[in-house]
């Protein structure tokens, strides 16, 4: 079912593969007990990607596109088809991941980041550039319980931006907090991946997708109908959303 | 590219552990005005009612009635806190395990370390106790140690394998409370069974396959009694512990992919 339109092979070429998925599906059970009936979030899922791609996974809502990025973070596995990783770390951008309510932000960002596959000494290192970026100054040492959502979601952010894995798998977030938080951090995520990180961004936005990334798979019904270069994909999801809609 | 061995990744999840059982235990005591002292004042409370009880109204004020009670109720509370917490482990770290992969064993042994720290503090409280009533230590205290870590790899098999099963049958939960009120019953800490008349010998066997019962036993001996704790037995709780921790594990590995799929 997959069309992979390959006009960038040279450029291909030249980097190293880091996962590729082969006809991959996933089945959760949707009620507990015996008669449980399954659901296929996924059905048959094929692409590539390759070392400093900025991916995009594009795709209406509920078609199964933060389910992929769990199976490319290695938290679940394929129920049939072939996942392989040669070798890199990729995870989730996780906000506020593991926060607990009555410890202070630097304990949290100490606990968040090492739930995040830090080391402890490597997140105290970054710990000032965390706080000077969350623009929390002395409420740093503060019980979270009193911060206010604002705080909590430039902290959250500051330290799931430290986390550096091989590959960062985005799922919808760019920015947080309140409107100058939001140009601020979203400025930093677009400059990551703007740089030579592999990055893989799932959005049902198109606009962003065609603005950020490279190359695009698009997803329908939890099977993947096209993987390329991101003007082709996008113009035929384009196409499809059209047929779909005048349908 | 960044490939962690299986000794750093090993390091690192162990630094995990620690830091995160000190945020949790920090955590309980940042709820509370009164803080870390609610380790101490808590079990005093929970002592006092059962002095109260048994010491005063009861008239076991002489006799070593109340310190043979808190002996047994401090011991089964460690095994009883770990069990009933440790089931709900891997189902309660549902949110995170759906962002991050991590093994899912750390989550009971997590909650083993925190509710053991707590155990220290109410175990330190209840040797103040002893000595006060006059009970000294003896040569057998170095015991203490070895009991200690029979109980924790008890302690660990039961919840592991509690931990693993849970999330697919959380009706289980209802059942191991109730399970474990039966086995407190069950494990003398009321009462030493073997002492009673009109028991038979094949019944007084049939007890003693409860390993609580053992262990009791054991820290009573070692504490009040001068006595040595029962080696073979000790031996062979600890051999079927180390066995379920094994097949604990065994659960819990197989299915550590299938636990973020598994609703909570």
């Amino acid at each position: 079912m997959t069309t992979e339109i390959i006009t960038n092979q040279e450029v291909q070429q030249k980097h190293e593969l880091i996962m590729s998925l082969k006809n991959v599906g996933l089945s959760y059970r949707r009620k507990r007990g015996v008669f449980g009936e399954e659901f296929w979030a996924l059905k048959d899922v094929s692409f590539d990607l390759y070392q400093g791609d900025t991916l995009g996974i594009i795709g209406r809502n509920g078609v199964g596109k933060s389910t992929l990025l769990r199976l490319m973070a290695g938290i679940m596995q394929p129920s049939h088809g072939q996942l392989i990783n040669t070798g890199y770390q990729a995870s989730l951008l996780s906000l506020q991941l593991g926060f607990i309510y009555y410890l202070s932000g630097r304990e949290n960002a100490i606990l968040s980041g090492m739930f995040m596959g830090l080391r402890k000494r490597e997140i105290l290192k970054r710990m000032d550039s965390i706080i000077e970026f969350a623009e929390l100054g002395d409420f740093i040492d503060q019980p979270i319980a009193t911060y206010s959502s604002g705080m909590l979601a430039r902290l959250g952010f500051s330290v799931a931006f430290q986390v550096d894995p091989d590959v960062l798998l985005i799922d919808e977030i760019l920015g947080v907090g309140d409107a100058e938080f939001y140009q601020k951090s979203t400025k930093v995520m677009q400059e990551k991946i703007h740089s030579n990180k592999t990055i893989v961004f799932v959005s049902h936005h198109a606009a962003l997708i065609q603005q950020l990334c490279n190359r695009v798979v698009w997803i329908e019904n939890g099977v993947s109908r096209m993987a390329g270069d991101t003007r082709t994909v996008l113009a035929e999801y384009h196409k499809f959303l059209h047929l779909e809609s005048a349908a | 590219m960044r490939t962690e061995t299986r000794i750093q990744l090993f390091f690192r999840y162990l630094e995990l552990i620690f830091y995160k059982t000190y945020a949790d235990l920090r955590a309980e005591t940042e709820r509370t005005y009164l803080g870390f002292m609610w380790w101490i004042f808590e079990p005093i409370m929970y002592m006092s009612i059962f002095y109260v009880m048994f010491g005063i109204l009861l008239g076991h004020r002489t006799d070593d009635y109340v310190p043979f009670l808190l002996v047994g109720l401090t011991i089964w509370q460690w095994f009883k806190s770990c069990l009933s917490h440790a089931s709900e482990t891997i189902l309660g770290a549902h949110f995170l395990m759906k962002h991050v992969n991590l093994p899912k064993i750390i989550f009971p042994i997590i909650l083993i370390l925190t509710d053991t720290v707590k155990f220290l503090f109410i175990f330190t409280l209840l040797l103040a106790f002893l000595w006060l009533r006059g009970y000294q230590i003896n040569e057998y205290y170095w015991a203490l140690p070895v009991l200690f870590f029979v109980q924790l790899l008890l302690i660990t098999a039961c919840s592991l394998i509690l931990a693993a099963i849970v999330p697919f049958l959380p009706d289980l939960r209802f059942v191991v409370e109730n399970v474990l009120t039966a086995v407190f019953f069950m494990s003398g800490v009321f009462l030493d069974v073997s002492k009673l008349p009109h028991v038979l010998d094949f019944h007084k066997q049939l007890y003693y396959l409860n390993p609580m019962v053992n262990l009791i036993e054991d820290f009573r001996n070692v504490l009040m009694y001068n006595r040595s704790p029962d080696w073979q037995a000790l031996a062979i709780i600890s051999i079927f512990s180390l066995l379920g921790i094994w097949f604990g594990k065994y659960l819990i590995q197989k299915f550590e992919y299938v636990y973020p799929k598994v609703m909570p």
